[in-house]
This record gives structure tokens, C-alpha cells and sequence, in this order.
């Protein structure tokens, strides 16, 4: 083993952070949000990155392996997240119960389209082995995989839109919004989502105790570093290693992205990079001549659909997404992980972009991700975003299903 | 290059990403070679060295991650010790 290919990576990695600091410089020059949104989506991806948080595992292992490692990481950073909206949603409408939503919080249309787009979604992600955040952060580690399924993701956006104004038609636009807070004020509202998160905890651990290999705990696993001339590492190599290049737990990355959620929130709005994605989509479809033209109702809904830009691809949601990929990225060569990832038996590009496509038809439909109609609409305490959690669940479930029959 | 058994089967699951690594690892030590001694599994994808080594004890074996080279790991699947 060569150390000088080891410290390669790392060396790549300080280059990609001096390149992060360069592009919120520039960004200072341009429009106040472009810095927040880039050093918040950097954030993102490195946190992803180091947890190896995925939300595909959170519900994927529960039916696969009886398995809740990750989904509780994803209830600790619901429960801060929830704690944290409520706070800032309190600054915005004080008295709830007169029919007032807080502006850009994920309180969305409940309906129809929000249980086929979970299961939609459901399906994709488990298919596609990540789920759209998931999709952008392997992109920065060097999956290819996951370049093909994001453009699967465009594919299906761009089938939403064009198929989004009969949807309008037929039930969003009648469908009701249901804030938590209208009929139970902030109170009533935080203690029964704590509590249907709390009931999901226990649920998880009743769970894990019907796997055949109830009561087995965890081991930590060893681990040999690659071997190394190894002088004694000093004090700040230690710190390093410990920080950077040791796995952080799904409960550190939950709260950790959490953190990042409530912070975009205070300045702007809760996090979301469907929306984004979908303007990606129509623009190139647009330059094809392909245009998905008007969309009804879009105007009036918050969450995650494509906002009409002025001119420029450089908005704050492009900061963020390209945020993520390249936090990804510094995280992966920081702690030597990145790798130019090709998936060597063909079906499974097949595999990414046909998930791709459902999920991103299932985003489109439901107005948002795993991130925005789940990890940002339960803490908006908007019912919708429990009915997405259910309806993502029987997807994986049924993604689980069909991924045991293709090997 | 860390040593190498050369009796040692090794599974090569690279390019492969979750679930996969995990359930080729499973099916080999259920289906394909039931009460192997020792396997060597190969992958290139960090989630797995989390979801791989726990299913292989809880089937009663231990487990060691050695890195190969960057984004490269070889996990030690054994019995006994």
C-alpha cells in the first residue's frame, strides 16, 4: 500500500473545501440567500455523507432485516426538527386556528396525490438503492449509478408535469391543507406528533424483537486500517480521525440534518431539492422545444415544486442541491471513501433509472422527496406529512418485494 | 497489501450497492456454501461494512474490515475465535 495514494484523497479533499470557501465568496456578490443556501447544503451532504444516512435504509431494513438502526436516527432528527419548526412557525402565526398557514412551511394538499406519490416514491427508492437527497449525495461520493437515477428522477418530473394539470383537475385542487395547530394550537399539536414518534419508536423496538435473531445486539465491528508506516499519530491526527474519517452514528446525522433544516427555515424555508430538480427538467425540456407549459395551482403551494427563476440557473435551490453533491464529495475524499463507483452488471442501470423514474414521477405528485414532504412536512406538523410517511412505507414494502426477485 | 489467505473463498460484490452486498453476502453463507469456515467479501461500498458484518454474526461467525485501498474494503467472515 502506498501511503502517498491514501493521502491523495485527502489532499483532494482540502482542495475541494478551499473551492467551497471560493464559491461562497462569489456567492456573496449575488443574491443574499446564494451563500446560506450553498454552506447549508454543503452541510447537508457532509453529514449524509459521514452518517451514511439514508432514508431508503430507514424503511428498506425494517422489512428487509427487521432492522431499525436507521429509522431511528430519522425519528431523532423528526423530533428535533418538530421542536424547532414550532418555534419559528410560532414567530410567523402566533394565533393559529383562524384558518392562517404559516407561509413556506410544508403544510401541503391532502389528498390522493399524496398517498400515490408516497408509494410512488416507496417503490423508486428502493429500487433505485437511494432516494432523491440520497441520489445527489452518491453522486458526489462517485456512485455512477446514481448519475443515471437522478436522470431517471428528471424523466419521471418531467411526466408529472406534463401530467400535473389533470391531477390539479381531478383532486389537488380541491384537496384540503391540514395544519396540526388549527384545531390543536401549538401545544396540543407538538405533544401528539412527539407522541405518534415516540409510538413509533416503540413501535420499531417491537419490531426488531419478531426477527428471528431477536435479542442479538450490534457488535462493533473491528476495524484494520490499511496498513500503514505508522509513526504515533499526534494529537491533531487523532482529532481528524475522530471527527472526520470515523462513521457518525444515523442518531448524530439525524439531529445534525435537523439542525441544518431548522436553520434554513429561520432565514428562508424548510429544506427541500425536489423542486429544484423538477425546474432542471422542464428548462432542458423547454430548450428541447418540449416545454411542459403552464401548471395550474402552482403559485399557490408551498413545498417542493419548481419555482419560476428570473433569467438564471444559479438560484438559491441550485446552491443548495450542487451544495449537496460537492459536501458529499468533500466528506468522501476527506475521509478517503471516494471512488469512481460502476456497477458491473447492466441491469442495474436499468434498475436506477426505472426507479428513478417512479420516484421522480412520485415526488412530482406529492410535492416533495423524503426531505421535503416527510422531513420537512411532519415538523411543519401538517398531516400530510404522516400520510406520506405511510404511504412511503407500504412503497418500500412493496420495493422490498420485488427487489428480493431481482438478484 | 495486508496478507492474503489463498484458500479462502472470496466473494467480489464491487459495483454493487444496497441491498445487494448484503443479501449475496446472506445467500452465500445460507444457500451457496452453508458452514464455510472463512470468506472474504469485497466491496467498494461503504454502507455495507455497516449492514454486512452484522448479519454475518448473527449467524455465529466474526468479522474483521481491513481497508485494500481507498474506497476498498475486504470484510473477514469466520468461524470460530
Amino acid at each position: 500500500m502506498a501511503p502517498r495514494e491514501l493521502d491523495r484523497q485527502i489532499v483532494a479533499g482540502v482542495g475541494v473545501v478551499f473551492a467551497i470557501g471560493l464559491v461562497y465568496l462569489l456567492a456573496l456578490q449575488g443574491d443574499r440567500a446564494l451563500p446560506v443556501f450553498w454552506v447549508l447544503g454543503v452541510a447537508f451532504g457532509f453529514v449524509v455523507q459521514r452518517s451514511r444516512f439514508c432514508f431508503v435504509a430507514g424503511f428498506r431494513d425494517l422489512f428487509l432485516l427487521h432492522q431499525g438502526r436507521m429509522m431511528r436516527g430519522i425519528l431523532a432528527g423528526l423530533a428535533v426538527a418538530t421542536v424547532g419548526f414550532a418555534m419559528i412557525m410560532a414567530t410567523v402565526v402566533p394565533n393559529p386556528g383562524t384558518d392562517v398557514l404559516p407561509t413556506d412551511a410544508h403544510v401541503l394538499p391532502l389528498g390522493v396525490a399524496t398517498i400515490a406519490g408516497g408509494l410512488m416514491f416507496g417503490v423508486g427508492m428502493v429500487l433505485a438503492g437511494g432516494c432523491v437527497s440520497g441520489t445527489l449525495y452518491r453522486m458526489g461520493e462517485g456512485y455512477v449509478g446514481s448519475w443515471v437515477a437522478l436522470g431517471g428522477v428528471m424523466v419521471g418530473l418531467y411526466a408529472l408535469n406534463r401530467t400535473w394539470n389533470w391531477w390539479w383537475e381531478v383532486s389537488i385542487a380541491a384537496d384540503p391543507f391540514i395544519w396540526l395547530p388549527t384545531d390543536l394550537g401549538y401545544t396540543g399539536a407538538i405533544v401528539l406528533t412527539l407522541g405518534l414518534l415516540g409510538l413509533a419508536l416503540l413501535a420499531v423496538g417491537w419490531w426488531e424483537k419478531r426477527s428471528p435473531y431477536a435479542g442479538f445486539t450490534i457488535p462493533i465491528t473491528q476495524r484494520s486500517a490499511a496498513a500503514e508506516p505508522e509513526q504515533q499519530p499526534n494529537d491533531l491526527v487523532k482529532l481528524y480521525r475522530a471527527v472526520v474519517q470515523t462513521e457518525w452514528s444515523p442518531i448524530t446525522g439525524g439531529v445534525l440534518l435537523a439542525l441544518v433544516n431548522v436553520l434554513l427555515f429561520i432565514r428562508y424555508r424548510p429544506l427541500g431539492v425536489v423542486g429544484e430538480i423538477s425546474r432542471w427538467s422542464s428548462d432542458i425540456a423547454d430548450s428541447a422545444g418540449a416545454g411542459v407549459g403552464t401548471l395550474k395551482g402552482i403559485d399557490g403551494l408551498a413545498g417542493c415544486v419548481a419555482r419560476v427563476t428570473e433569467g438564471t440557473w444559479f438560484t438559491d435551490a441550485f446552491m443548495l442541491n450542487a451544495g449537496i453533491i460537492v459536501g458529499a464529495l468533500a466528506a468522501a475524499l476527506l475521509s478517503r471513501e471516494f471512488k469512481l463507483r460502476v456497477p458491473r452488471q447492466p441491469r442495474r442501470y436499468a434498475q436506477s433509472l426505472g426507479g428513478g423514474v417512479v420516484m421522480g414521477y412520485g415526488a412530482g405528485l406529492g410535492l416533495g422527496c423524503t426531505i421535503g414532504a416527510f422531513f420537512s412536512a411532519i415538523p411543519s406538523l401538517a398531516l400530510n406529512g404522516w400520510i406520506y410517511a405511510a404511504s412511503l412505507a407500504a412503497g418500500a414494502y412493496l420495493g422490498v418485494v420485488l427487489i428480493r426477485r431481482i438478484q | 497489501m495486508a496478507e492474503t489467505d489463498a484458500d479462502v473463498p472470496t466473494l467480489d460484490v464491487r459495483g454493487e450497492i444496497c441491498p445487494y452486498p448484503m443479501l449475496r453476502t446472506n445467500r452465500e453463507l445460507d444457500e451457496e456454501q452453508p458452514d464455510i469456515p472463512r470468506l472474504y467479501v469485497v466491496t467498494d461500498h461503504p454502507p455495507a461494512l455497516s449492514t454486512i458484518p452484522p448479519e454475518a454474526m448473527k449467524r455465529g461467525y466474526g468479522c474483521e474490515i481491513e481497508e485494500l485501498t481507498p474506497g476498498e474494503w475486504r470484510i473477514h467472515i469466520f468461524k470460530g475465535d
